[in-house]
């Protein structure tokens, strides 16, 4: 069992980051940017899953950083794509480009 | 993994089987008709397996996945669902000029998600299903962006869902660990004589509610709704249709499931928020209906409003009389057949309306004026799917109202209730609209195209407008299998 | 066992007359009407009664029993407690009759007025009587409440798709007024079925097990209230009788008179049957608001009445006032004044469905519904100008017709309980022949005005068709009138047993 107050850390930082990831998604218009900043948050869940499995000593919390990694990826590799899409449609990433669904 | 292991996780390994096998395929030849029968005939072994398990009893397969009456049903429900909606899609598909095998792929994908979603009863299989059902979900709305008969709306639609499908992930899993981190436990049921009932720290509260509202951006409850009107205008239909009815329902599933097992109906805060949440939907969903004049967006705006009826039933759960709560989970169990069924018929039609070849989907007015006299059987379709989301008596929507209904009145949530009478008011008026339009008189310009309706259709529209009534008069069928299927929960 | 086979009967043969009326609009016409036939017949038989001993067939209530005439009953839906319970007593066989000859005038008034997508029309209309026929024999709340939607449908379709101008508003009016009150009375229903099982730990929506329950007087006062502005809608009385005079208006003749005629009258049988018995304390509490209302229902609707130039409107008004009769009647709760309100009913039906067949039937000749564009029919066409001279009288209330004995019967039996409701509402038997009499008036005497001078002499008088309709709806409130006995000797058992359960019994 590590220290508890190091594990409030942890977890602090990882709602630093969390939040970072989602004011990033938020405010950001460039696709890419976005995709990092969603990237930000999926690692700050890992990062918090690591923290509480090395508190309880048991190895789940890794695993499903594994699974958050994969998904991470599997996530990135269709974004990717759609952004090659956008890019070739407006010749530029900004996603102010998609503005007809409007009401 | 012992042999009777296998055998409870065998229609998943077939599920999973399609989409390899599809996969494989396509690296060779690419064929249509081919690929739409593997996946049908997936569909149906796996759907035939999951019924040839019914009344076995409950089978833990791994830590991750349980395989009982409750999985089953809605297992069985959702293969259904996906048949009758890959075959509506297959016309469709034929007449637009995009790649078409990847559609079954990715829907069989997308199944296998949504079935490991409802049998999990560990937040790992949990959140497994739930990616990559959404992974192959906007991945699906995207694809199709391509080929000549694009439509422009398409990318923007699949770019928003790509995005709020990541945040909603994000909120899901950090909810997960936080929860995790407080109790050390991963499982639905280790957590039932924990949460709510030690919570000396915040941290199971905040990741209880992290976990709702990254189910909340899922299921589209307000306010966190606002990506589903775009997201339904802009994917081409057969993926709407999907969309709109596989990936609801089997989130819808397991939320409840996971209410109970773990015992979240305790967080008191929780639940308030949630009336305020199913408040808020009800009223914006069929508020902002009133307003559309795009069908598809109409569709979007009254499935709001249809999660959040449900939303009455889930919260009626919380009661403290095991009869009430028995009620209400059959409720939940009843609404969502009943909202496949027709949200199923009215998307159908659309995709059996639109001209893909033309990049047009049937989804104005126009396209609808005078449908009644040119194509009656259609109309008629229509018209039953949309009386009975209005929720007019002898189709299958009024018993599923009137369940909500029992379940709302029984828990004594009068707010809700009161609610749920001021929405279906506001319901009527559009539903009513678009069937007067079906009864003008046609505009002397065909706005839809008048070729006949492909064999496939008709069967599956005819077979889901047959369920419609026959449920809507004699329910007792269902109920009782509802009935048993969710007995087994808590 | 008959009130399964009507239904079953209208039920099948609409759904034949929309199958054949995509072959030849003749042919539905004539499935139509051999439909009725059977369903008449049928219903001529409920006058006798197929129970001997009603009390071993209700099992396990304690209602008053004695005064049911039919009965049948089956399990439906057992896991809500849900039968499939029809029974008759001898207001529901009056009504029932009602309906059905209703049924015939509306058949006959179609046959020459719609051209269009006639199978539609012939199912809609069937349908909805089949509707109507169930919410009359209907003692299960939910079946009751089925019925009561499904009479809804083919109402709005019948408005929306064959009504005149503004029929899309009209008929959307008509339907969110109904149904969002329905809603309450859905609410209002289950609420009342849960504490039923809260305290007897059975789950029943039968009428018979619903009655006398122990309510606390506030939430009593709540759900009666549900009931209450569901069926007031329906009736409809003051304030929520806006629908109407649209709905009427714009419907095509055959609807106006289903409406007028027969569904205004299953709000009426609503109050009766379940409101004061199912509430009697928060109902007798109530009382004095539902006078008030129908007092003004009465007066209000009169004096609106003679404002109107659109010949249907006016009659649509004065559709309002009678039936404030009836909502006094009923919550006069004596056996004159109940009485009096269900010949009110009958009568009413009759009268009202006469002058809209009228003024279709004039609509249909001069294309106007505008009192100010007719005049001076009465030498033109002296057929149709008599029988509206003899509506238009009968709805003004003289005696020796229909609707005289009615409000008679109510203002007697409301004056021994409430003399001063009486005396105000019989203000209107001064006010009612001013509008009857401008009706005639503007409509028939005088000289024709200008948009009809040099058209009077084209139009065709009545046709045998039409006089066999208007006929039969006269001789039925001559007899109404001058035998009243006929049929009050079925009502007097059924209100007998009736008001055991209301107050005062």
């Amino acid at each position: 069992m590590v220290d508890v107050a190091l594990i409030d850390h942890v977890f602090i930082l990882a709602a630093i980051l969390f939040c970072l990831g989602l004011v990033g998604v938020l405010v950001r218009r460039n696709i890419i940017f976005m995709l990092i900043s969603m990237e930000i948050m999926l690692n700050a869940a890992g990062l918090a899953f690591i923290a509480a499995g090395s508190a309880w000593g048991q190895p789940d919390g890794q695993v499903m950083f594994l699974a958050v990694v994969t998904l991470g990826a599997a996530e990135v590799a269709v974004a990717l794509g759609l952004t090659l899409l956008l890019f070739r449609r407006y010749q530029s990433v900004d996603v102010d480009n998609l503005k007809e669904l409007r009401g | 993994m012992t042999m009777t292991e296998l055998h409870a996780l065998l229609p998943i390994i077939v599920i999973a089987g399609i989409s390899v096998v599809l996969m494989v395929m396509t690296a060779f030849f690419r064929h249509q008709r081919l690929a739409s029968l593997i996946t049908y005939g997936g569909f149906i072994a796996a759907a035939v397996l999951v019924a040839g398990q019914t009344g076995s009893g409950p089978q833990q397969a791994t830590p991750l996945l349980i395989m009982d009456e409750y999985s089953r049903f809605f297992s069985l429900v959702i293969l259904v669902t996906s048949l009758a909606a890959t075959m509506l899609a297959y016309d469709y598909l034929r007449r637009s000029d995009v790649f078409k095998e990847e559609y079954y792929i990715l829907l069989s994908l997308a199944v296998l998600g949504a079935v490991v979603l409802v049998s999990s009863n560990h937040f790992a299989a949990f959140f497994i299903g739930i990616e990559l059902m959404s992974v192959s979900l906007f991945a699906m709305v995207g694809y199709m962006v391509q080929g000549r008969t694009r439509r422009a709306v398409t990318l923007e639609a699949s770019v928003k869902y790509m995005i709020l499908s990541g945040v909603s992930s994000s909120f899901l899993l950090f909810g997960i660990a936080l929860v995790y981190a407080d109790f050390g436990v991963l499982s639905f049921s280790g957590l039932h004589s924990l949460l709510g009932l030690h919570s000396t720290s915040s941290y199971s509260q905040i990741g209880a509610a992290m976990i709702v509202v990254g189910l909340a951006f899922k299921l589209s409850w307000v306010p966190f709704h606002m990506w589903t009107p775009d997201v339904y205008e802009g994917a081409p239909v057969p993926v709407t249709a999907f969309l709109a009815t596989v990936s609801k329902v089997s989130v819808f599933a397991i939320i409840v499931r996971f209410f109970i097992e773990s015992g979240a109906f305790r967080l008191e805060a929780l639940v308030q928020a949630l009336v305020w949440i199913a408040v808020l939907s009800m009223l914006v969903g069929n508020g902002l209906a009133l307003l559309q004049q795009n069908i598809k967006r109409l569709l979007a705006y009254s499935s709001i409003a249809h999660l959040g009826y449900l939303m009455v039933a889930f919260i009626a759960i919380a009661g403290s009389n095991l009869a009430n709560t028995n009620l209400a989970v059959e409720a939940t169990a009843f609404y969502l057949v009943a909202y496949i069924v027709m949200s199923l018929i009215a998307f159908g039609i659309i995709t059996t309306l639109s001209s893909p070849e033309r990049a047009e989907e049937a989804e104005t007015l126009a396209h609808f004026r005078g449908l009644f006299w040119q194509k009656p059987g259609l109309a008629t379709a229509m018209g039953l799917a949309l009386l009975s989301l209005a929720g007019i008596p002898l189709t299958i929507g009024f018993v599923g109202k009137f369940y909500v209904f029992a379940a709302g009145v029984a828990g004594q949530l009068w707010l809700l209730v009161g609610v749920l009478i001021v929405g279906s008011a506001l319901g009527l008026y559009y539903y009513l609209r678009l069937i007067m339009e079906m009864c003008k008189a046609p505009d002397t310009e065909p706005a839809i195209s008048r070729e006949e309706t492909p064999l496939e259709n008709r069967v599956v529209l005819s077979a889901l407008g047959l369920v419609l009534l026959v449920i809507g008069i004699f329910p007792n069928g269902l109920i009782t299998t509802v009935h048993a299927a969710v007995a087994v929960l808590r | 066992m008959q009130l399964v086979w009507i239904i079953v009967c209208l039920f099948a043969g609409g759904a034949c007359a929309g199958i054949a009326g995509r072959i030849s609009a003749d042919a539905s016409r004539w499935l139509s009407l051999a439909t009725l036939v059977v369903a008449g017949l049928l219903g001529l038989s409920l006058l006798q009664p197929s129970l001997q001993d009603p009390s071993v067939l209700i099992a396990g209530s304690d209602a008053p029993q004695g005064q049911w005439l039919h009965l049948v009953q089956a399990i439906w839906i057992p896991h809500f407690g849900i039968q499939f319970l029809l029974a008759a007593d001898g207001i529901s066989v009056v009504l029932i009759l009602l309906t059905l000859f209703l049924g015939f005038i509306a058949l006959l008034s179609a046959w020459k007025e719609i051209q269009q997508r006639v199978g539609f029309f012939y199912f809609n209309l069937l349908w909805t009587l089949a509707g109507v026929v169930g919410i009359f024999a209907a003692l299960d709340l939910f079946l009751f409440f089925v019925f009561w939607e499904v009479m809804l449908i083919p109402m709005f379709l019948i408005i929306s798709i064959w009504g005149h101008e503004d029929r899309h508003y009209a008929a959307m009016k008509f339907f969110i007024y109904t149904q969002a009150s329905s809603l309450l009375l859905l609410a209002a229903m289950l609420a009342l079925v849960f504490i039923h099982w809260q305290q007897t730990d059975s789950l029943s929506f039968s009428w018979f097990d619903l009655l006398g329950l122990d309510l606390d007087p506030g939430l009593g006062m709540v759900l009666m209230l549900g009931f209450f502005i569901a069926f007031l809608v329906k009736l409809p009385g003051v304030p929520v009788h806006n629908w109407l005079p649209d709905a009427h208006t714009q419907a095509p003749t055959p609807g106006s008179v289903i409406l007028a005629g027969i569904l205004l009258k299953t709000g009426a049988y609503g109050l009766l049957r379940f409101i004061i018995p199912l509430f009697p304390d928060a109902a007798a509490q109530f009382t004095p608001v539902a006078l008030t209302l129908g007092v003004i229902s009465i007066l209000y609707a009169a004096k609106l009445a003679f404002a109107q130039n659109d010949i249907k409107r006016l009659i649509a008004y004065t559709s309002i006032s009678h039936m404030g009769f009836v909502l006094i009647g009923i919550f006069s709760w004596n056996a004159i004044a109940l009485q009096g309100a269900i010949m009110q009913m009958v009568g009413h039906g009759l009268s009202s469905a006469g002058l809209f067949a009228l003024a279709g039937a004039l609509q249909h000749r001069l294309h106007t519904r505008a009192l100010d564009a007719m005049g001076g029919l009465w030498s033109s066409l002296p057929r149709l100008a008599a029988v509206a001279m003899f509506f238009a009288i009968a709805a003004l209330g003289l005696p020796g017709l229909g609707n005289f004995v009615g409000e008679f019967l109510v203002l007697l039996g409301t004056f021994q309980v409430h003399a001063t409701t009486a005396v105000v509402s019989a203000l209107a038997m001064v006010v009612a022949p001013i509008y009857a009499l401008v009706l005639l008036q503007k409509g028939f005497f005088g000289p024709p005005s200008a948009a009809l001078a040099g058209k009077v002499d084209t139009v065709a008088d009545f046709g045998s068709r039409e006089l066999l309709m208007m006929g039969a709806m006269m001789l039925g409130l001559v007899i109404l009138g001058l035998f009243p006995r006929l049929v009050t000797v079925y009502l007097q058992p059924a209100l007998a047993g009736l008001q055991q359960l209301g107050w005062g019994g």
